[in-house]
């Protein structure tokens, strides 16, 4: 009997794969562990040797064991520089994202809140914005603001890079601003920054973290690819691009421990960032769809 | 309610020149309120010993001495007319300069963009197809590895490995003296940087295919489209593929300015001579409207294509088009 009805519709072994359920959320650990003891070397205050030391009779030395990762064309010991000058780019990476996340959050939330037009206006000065290659703008900003230093380049990376943000934050309080708490808010006589701060911010934060997190990210990046064209911090202040600013001259020597060692130290914090990132927008969605 | 594509389309080219309008503004004004003296760009080195009077008759000559406003007036009248300008540093007209050095930008950008585009479905299908199978695993760490790596240390060490140790390729310029006309010379010069472009973005863009389509395996449609009958591998590329064909658009024009800064960096590190390296140049020696043509340009790029994917998304998905949802137009 049961031979003459064909099963339709998918059978039991072949459904959709379900989306894997693990109790514990997927921790990055060992990008947690690579950025914990980068954080912790750079913030380090003892240093084996003095970083801007130039010991003229040992420059350009491969790794030994009296200069472990060797030493550059100066004479400046690799191995305190990477420490030292990690502390730099990490502080402007912290920084700048800092900034931009403060830019990028009250430019969408005007955005979203004011009028048609100025919505339209403040969108459309984004679009220009973003039509520019971030290298050029950079270029213009810091013509602007001058000779570059820790904080100058902070800002300036920081102010070009908030329009990802202000696009989502955006989009985020257009959505909210339909919401009944935030019309009983105003009606209770909340003002502008008083209904960003404890109604609209909360909800933002899980959609923004994520991109807070990538803009770090982008500005280490910014920073070592401005030292190293000669456009961010000059070579007397250590960073891990403006080590990398000599590169050039050793390419032509086949220098290669002063090329690839800072590289990878900044590779190394670039990928953990980066996973660490990802890990919390899996986590944070996953609370999400779970409430 | 039927829209008037004649209207449509005069809209948006009223905003791209209104935009394009407000860019030269900016840019100019940006370039010439930055410290630094036009001059320098233009005698080079001798800027410095200039006499006093020699200095203002050449500020002169350069119209530097009006009002930064009637400047930008007279930039822009003769811009209309299609004059942008010379070049303090060249001495030549802005668009010679730019036209010689477009081809070479095409040809490393243009190609990267293509292979990206090749190659980015092609990964994120795969990686979609074998989702947490140890090929999906695999890619997905070279994947990140790949896009984390800095533009300019990828070029660096590619440099140092296939220049310097192995000898293989050269390590900067466009072609050989005297080979401007030889193709095989011109694809050994170009393979390092366009191997920089292509391996910086690739995965940025097959990850967000791979996102999209693993959003797309787990709707109803696909349970149906399984009753039917059909395998997966048709599944995945007609149905699920095609759905996510409309944010593909989308991201790539975004692509553009993405991968044009991209190319930039990537230039400047190999010495190609296109235009990444020259905006590089112009803006730091003040070459003012030799920056603004190139500003102009690739913003007017970028914005032509982004209209460009937002028609082309309004054709595949009617929702999109601001004529509303439940219109039906009679397309091919």
């Amino acid at each position: 009997m049961d031979e003459r009805f064909v099963l339709v519709g998918p059978r039991p072994e072949e459904a959709p794969p379900e989306p894997s359920i693990r109790i514990l959320p997927e921790i990055p650990v060992i990008s947690w562990i690579v950025l914990a003891v980068l954080l912790l070397g750079c913030l380090c205050p003892v240093l084996p040797k003095d970083p801007a030391y130039m010991d003229l009779a040992h420059t350009s030395l491969p790794p030994g064991k009296a200069f472990w990762f060797g030493t550059d064309a100066m004479g400046r010991d690799i191995f305190s520089m990477i420490w030292y000058g990690g502390r730099i780019s990490l502080f402007i990476g912290f920084a700048a994202a800092g900034i931009s996340a403060l830019t990028g959050i009250l430019f969408g939330a005007v955005s979203g809140l004011a009028p048609r037009w100025l919505d339209t206006l403040l969108m459309r000065l984004t679009e220009i914005l973003l039509s520019i290659p971030g290298l050029l703008l950079v270029l213009l900003l810091q013509g602007m603001l001058g000779k570059p230093n820790v904080i100058r380049l902070s800002i300036v990376i920081g102010a070009t890079s908030w329009t990802g943000i202000a696009k989502v934050v955006r989009t985020e309080v257009l959505r909210l601003r339909e919401s009944g708490f935030a019309a009983a808010a105003r009606c209770m006589g909340g003002g502008f920054f008083h209904i960003l701060r404890w109604h609209l911010a909360p909800n933002l934060l899980p959609s923004i973290l994520f991109m807070v997190v990538m803009n770090l990210r982008s500005a280490i990046l910014t920073e070592s690819t401005l030292s190293f064209l000669g456009l961010g911090l000059p070579l007397e202040v250590i960073s891990w691009g403006s080590m990398l600013s000599l590169a050039e001259k050793a390419l032509l020597s086949g220098a290669w421990w002063m090329i690839l060692i800072p590289g990878g130290f900044l590779t190394a914090a670039l990928l953990s960032v980066t996973s660490i990132g990802n890990g919390l927008r899996r986590w944070l969605n996953r609370e999400q769809s779970n409430l | 309610m039927r829209r008037n594509p004649f209207l449509y389309g005069l809209q948006k080219l009223l905003l791209f020149l209104a935009s394009m309008l407000l860019l030269s503004v900016t840019v100019f004004y940006a370039a010439r309120l930055a410290p630094g003296d036009p001059l320098v760009a233009y005698y080079g080195e001798r800027a410095e010993k200039l006499t006093p009077e020699e200095r203002t008759q050449a500020e002169e000559r350069l119209g530097l001495y009006d009002p930064l406003h009637t400047q930008y007036l007279r930039w822009l009248s003769n811009a209309l007319r299609g004059d942008f300008g010379m070049s303090y540093k060249y001495k030549t007209d802005v668009l010679d300069i730019i036209g010689k050095r477009l081809n070479n930008t095409l040809l490393l950008g243009g190609t990267g963009f293509v292979l990206i585009f090749a190659l980015s479905p092609v990964l994120g299908i795969l990686c979609a197809r074998f989702e947490d199978r140890p090929l999906d695993r695999l890619l997905c760490r070279a994947g990140a590895l790949s896009s984390c790596i800095p533009e300019f240390w990828l070029s660096l060490a590619l440099i140092l490995i296939f220049s310097v140790w192995l000898r293989l390729l050269p390590s900067s310029g466009a072609y050989a003296v005297g080979k401007a006309r030889d193709w095989g010379d011109r694809l050994i010069h170009l393979l390092l940087p366009l191997t920089v472009v292509v391996l910086s973005h690739l995965w940025y863009y097959a990850y967000m295919i791979r996102n999209k389509l693993l959003e797309e395996i787990r709707a109803n449609y696909v349970l149906l489209a399984k009753a039917k009958g059909l395998n997966r591998r048709q599944i995945l590329l007609r149905h699920c593929l095609r759905n996510i064909l409309p944010p593909y658009f989308s991201m790539m024009a975004i692509a553009v300015p993405h991968i044009l800064g991209g190319t930039y960096v990537t230039e400047t590190v190999f010495s190609y001579p296109g235009l990444g390296a020259l905006s590089y140049e112009s803006a730091r020696c003040q070459d003012t409207y030799l920056l603004m043509a190139l500003c102009l340009f690739s913003g007017g790029a970028v914005m032509l294509c982004g209209m460009l994917a937002q028609a082309v998304n309004e054709r595949l998905d009617p929702r999109i088009r601001p004529g509303g949802g439940m219109e039906v137009d009679h397309f091919g």
